[in-house]
């Protein structure tokens, strides 16, 4: 057993070197190409291909956060405009030299830095719908190129800045500067979206509330994101700056922003190469035709990215790919197997931390109105280490909404609610998770394109945290979580999609998603619904166990009073809003009034 | 005594140009990037007007019929097919967008072009002169709010449209062609876009992009007023007049940035925008 593991470990390592030994060789290949390029290339070609490549490298910036996260920005041309302008305003006014070119590089990196932090915060809140960041990052550089017209001589208003002293060098080192960077930029891609962190970007792009309730704050993420982002933007900007010896407020406007999505959009989102290749190749062809035909181009252009969004959203390099991956199947498939190990929980370690605490949760006089609509009234209760409590009710009663008014802090109307001792304020899902809170859902919310060890791996983000450059592939689980794996089978279906799942086991992968986020208080919603009766059994066990012997709060939501009655310590019966009984589970069960509730006569 | 017709005028505009938007917004729960190009083409029916030397009052049905028309065979062959991807949505109808402006180009040329207002100079209210069309806006903007709310409260269609608004999946469940419901809706929002487009042409002049500034201010009211026709009405009163107090005192350019900044930061704190929960 520990062979085989260890050998399974061998050849992922081995797999893994030879992927990105593959990556580092194409990378060498194409700085040969731009190296040699220009002798084999005429002048007005070469000359267009520096900015493509710059408006490439930015593009890729886009991709990251539009194809692998799922931020529409439209504002990217603002953050390459700030780079531009950085340089053209200092280069204009202060004159020329390698000095002042480092202090605009830097000064442009961060002025975008900070601007794309200030869009970040205006455009992701908990909750803020995935439109809106489109809107701000459409009005941004819209605020922006208003500034640059109302800034007189400084900014040279409509025409911008022209004839600057700039870097004395030829086209051919311009040609290897800005092509070497895209190059960079490129790898460095490369490197970002293949990594554990690119997972979590993906996570996000695929279901941010289920992060949220993996302990993951995807705004800081995605507004981080956009900061880096922004800065490899202005970068670019730089480079343009001091290779067109022109800025002007174009390059900064919407238009431009808008175009970077389109070639995104014609490439294929979500690939590296493809918004590259769309990049060059719509710029060499524009560079060509549109003195000819300028608007019957543009026109082609907005009618081939109107297609391709509705018939074909991946992009048009994707499926051409995939028609000639088929045909030449590579042998050596980069067969990755992932692997889990067992780990000790961490919860042992802190037992004697909160065996002073009388409570982990304690509720006092909750209430949730949807208007003038009381949902929940006055819900106090608490819950001590090592508790399975069940909340039992009617369709109605308000079981799923005190689960989501318990799991985030901005729900609930009036009360208090504590955890572990802590006072929760108004705190977003993923705060209550490195408190100790695991939730699981109603209805089964996982990350449909990712694998089972990929959601796994996600689960742990708070504890083991994701790398920004390589994949690891083994991951240890505490024992709860490996006892739900290996008996339900789950552990041998690592490399499959979570969406490809049988529905039993997509319901204990969401159990061993949470397990995996080992916490101190775990709300269930309906965790047995639609499982056979020997999974159910088997998940019964499981939380018996994880309640008496592992010191673990569990609350449920159940239907089925025969399984509350033979898992639960405690039951309490919610209906309409508020609670009926709460005690022992035999004075529950037996009492007249929950004979009323459930069956309608006493 | 200016100023405040200037607030109340600038709200009218504000509101006449984002009403389509509103519309669309609500039903189908798309954004549609191409309203500013919708602008465009209203402004070119009050250009050929103009040109032709048809009645100026006759611009406002021929926009309306133009945008209806383009507007069904956009929904007919881009929204239908993405309607349930509204981030592809925004997309595609922006670069619809790009293939309107290129064809207007192509027929009118790039030059800025003028049309004639159908009301002219200034009129005597109370003890100031101030501009007839401007003024004429109200009355248009007010006519615009009643014939929707009309539609809304009053037809079948306007009640099947709500239910959809509310609560689709029980819409369909009640057999209401949600399909159909939307359709329509486009091709309104679509013709109250063109119409505006040709309301604010007079004031302005035209361009195969004059759509797109306005676009922009269009979207930070909807999106404050959360789909209510009132809250879009004090929304553009709101950000209309700090628009204009800002421009008159401050200066014209960061008073052409008020709207966009303020919503932006309204958004920001609370969400729901200008609607009570």
């Amino acid at each position: 057993m520990n062979n085989a593991s260890d050998s399974m470990a061998l050849s992922n390592h081995v797999n893994k070197k030879r992927k990105v030994k593959g990556v580092l060789l194409s990378a060498g290949f194409a700085f040969a190409l731009i190296l040699f390029g220009p002798y084999f290339l005429d002048n007005y070609t070469v000359n267009i291909l520096v900015r493509a490549f710059v408006y490439a490298a930015t593009a890729l910036t886009v991709n990251i956060l539009w194809g692998y996260t799922g931020i529409l920005t439209f504002g990217q041309s603002a953050f390459f405009g700030v780079g531009a302008y950085a340089a053209g305003l200092l280069f204009t006014h202060y004159g020329f030299s390698y000095g002042i070119a480092a202090l605009a590089l830097c000064l442009g990196i961060l002025a975008s830095g900070l601007l794309a932090w200030l869009v970040g915060w205006i455009s992701f809140y908990q909750g803020a719908s995935p439109l809106y960041v489109a809107i701000v990052t459409l009005a941004f550089p819209i605020v922006l190129v208003q500034l640059l017209y109302s800034g007189g001589t400084f900014t040279g208003s409509s025409s911008g800045l022209v004839g600057y002293e700039t870097f004395d060098l030829s086209v051919h080192a311009w040609f290897s500067l800005a092509g070497g960077f895209l190059v960079l930029v490129t790898l460095g891609a490369w490197f970002l979206v293949n990594s554990d962190f690119g997972r979590v970007l993906r996570a996000i792009r695929e279901n941010e509330q289920r992060c949220a309730y993996l302990g993951i704050n995807a705004p800081r993420i995605k507004t981080l994101l956009m900061v880096a982002m922004a800065a490899v933007a202005s970068v670019a900007g730089f480079i343009y700056a001091g290779y067109t010896v022109v800025v002007a407020p174009e390059i900064a406007g919407f238009v431009f922003g808008t175009e970077l999505v389109i070639w995104v959009a014609l490439g294929g989102r979500g690939t590296l190469l493809g918004p590259v290749i769309a990049t060059l190749g719509i710029d060499l062809i524009t560079a060509y035709l549109s003195g000819s035909f300028p608007y019957i181009w543009k026109m082609f252009v907005g009618i081939l990215f109107v297609s391709v969004i509705v018939l074909l959203p991946q992009g048009i390099f994707p499926p051409i790919w995939s028609f000639f991956g088929r045909r030449f199947k590579r042998k050596d498939s980069t067969g990755i197997v992932p692997q889990v190990v067992s780990s000790e929980m961490g919860v042992v370690k802190n037992h004697a931390a909160t065996q002073g605490r009388p409570f982990v949760l304690k509720v006092s006089s909750l209430g949730k109105n949807f208007g003038s609509l009381k949902v929940l009234e006055d819900i106090s209760f608490s819950v001590k280490e090592g508790e399975l409590l069940s909340i039992v009710g009617p369709n109605g009663a308000g079981k799923t909404t005190l689960m989501r008014c318990l799991s985030d802090g901005t729900e609930r109307t009036f009360g208090d609610i504590q955890i572990e001792g802590h006072v929760i304020h108004r705190d977003a899902p993923y705060e209550l998770v490195s408190l100790g809170l695991g939730r699981s859902f109603q209805t089964t919310s996982l990350y449909e394109t990712l694998t089972v060890y990929e959601c796994l791996r996600l689960a742990r983000y708070g504890l083991d945290k994701p790398s920004m450059t390589t994949t690891l592939t083994s991951l240890s689980l505490p024992g709860p979580a490996m006892r739900v794996m290996s008996a339900t089978g789950l552990d041998a279906d690592l490399a499959c999609e979570a969406k490809n799942l049988s529905h039993g086991k997509k319901r204990a992968l969401e159990l061993t998603m949470v397990l995996a986020l080992e916490p101190r208080v775990l709300l269930l919603d309906e965790p047995t619904a639609g499982l056979t009766k020997p999974e159910r059994t088997l998940i019964g066990s499981i939380l018996t166990d994880l309640s008496s012997n592992h010191g673990i709060s569990v609350v449920l939501i159940e239907h089925d009073l025969d399984f509350v009655r033979e898992i639960s310590t405690r039951i309490m019966v919610l209906t309409q809003g508020k609670i009926l009984l709460d005690g022992p589970v035999d004075e529950v069960v037996n009492s007249d009034l929950v004979k009323t509730v459930y069956s309608g006569h006493g | 005594m200016n100023l405040v017709f200037d607030i109340i005028t600038t709200a009218a505009i504000l509101f006449s140009v984002a009403a389509g938007l509103l519309i669309i917004l609500g039903v189908l729960k798309i954004i549609n990037f191409a309203h500013g190009a919708f602008l465009t083409v209203g402004g070119y029916a009050a250009f050929v007007a103009t040109q032709n030397q048809i009645n100026p009052w006759l611009a406002f049905p021929l926009a309306f019929t133009v945008g209806l028309i383009i507007g069904a065979l956009v929904e007919r062959f881009i929204i239908r097919p993405i309607y349930h991807r509204p981030l592809d949505a925004i997309l595609a109808t922006w670069g619809l967008g790009i293939i309107l402006s290129q064809v207007i180009t192509l027929v009118f040329g790039r030059e800025i072009q003028f049309a004639q207002p159908p009301l002219s100079g200034a009129i005597d209210i109370f003890g100031v002169g101030y501009s007839q069309y401007r003024l004429f806006f109200v009355v248009a903007a007010i006519l615009m709010a009643a014939s929707i709310a009309l539609l809304l409260k009053a037809t079948r269609l306007g009640l099947e449209a709500r239910a959809v608004i509310m609560n689709e999946p029980l819409a369909r469940a009640l057999g209401i062609n949600a399909a159909r419901v939307r359709f329509v809706t486009f091709i309104f929002g679509a013709a109250l876009a063109s119409l505006g487009g040709a309301l604010i042409t007079p004031l302005t002049s035209v361009d195969p992009n004059m759509g797109v500034p306005w676009l922009v201010n269009a979207f930070m009211l909807v999106l404050v007023s959360s789909i209510s026709l009132r809250s879009l009405a004090l929304a553009s009163l709101v950000l209309g007049g700090a628009q204009v107090v800002v421009s008159t005192f401050v200066s014209p350019v960061i008073g052409g940035l008020t709207i966009v900044a303020l919503a932006a930061i309204i958004l920001r704190f609370r969400p729901k925008g200008f609607a009570n929960e």
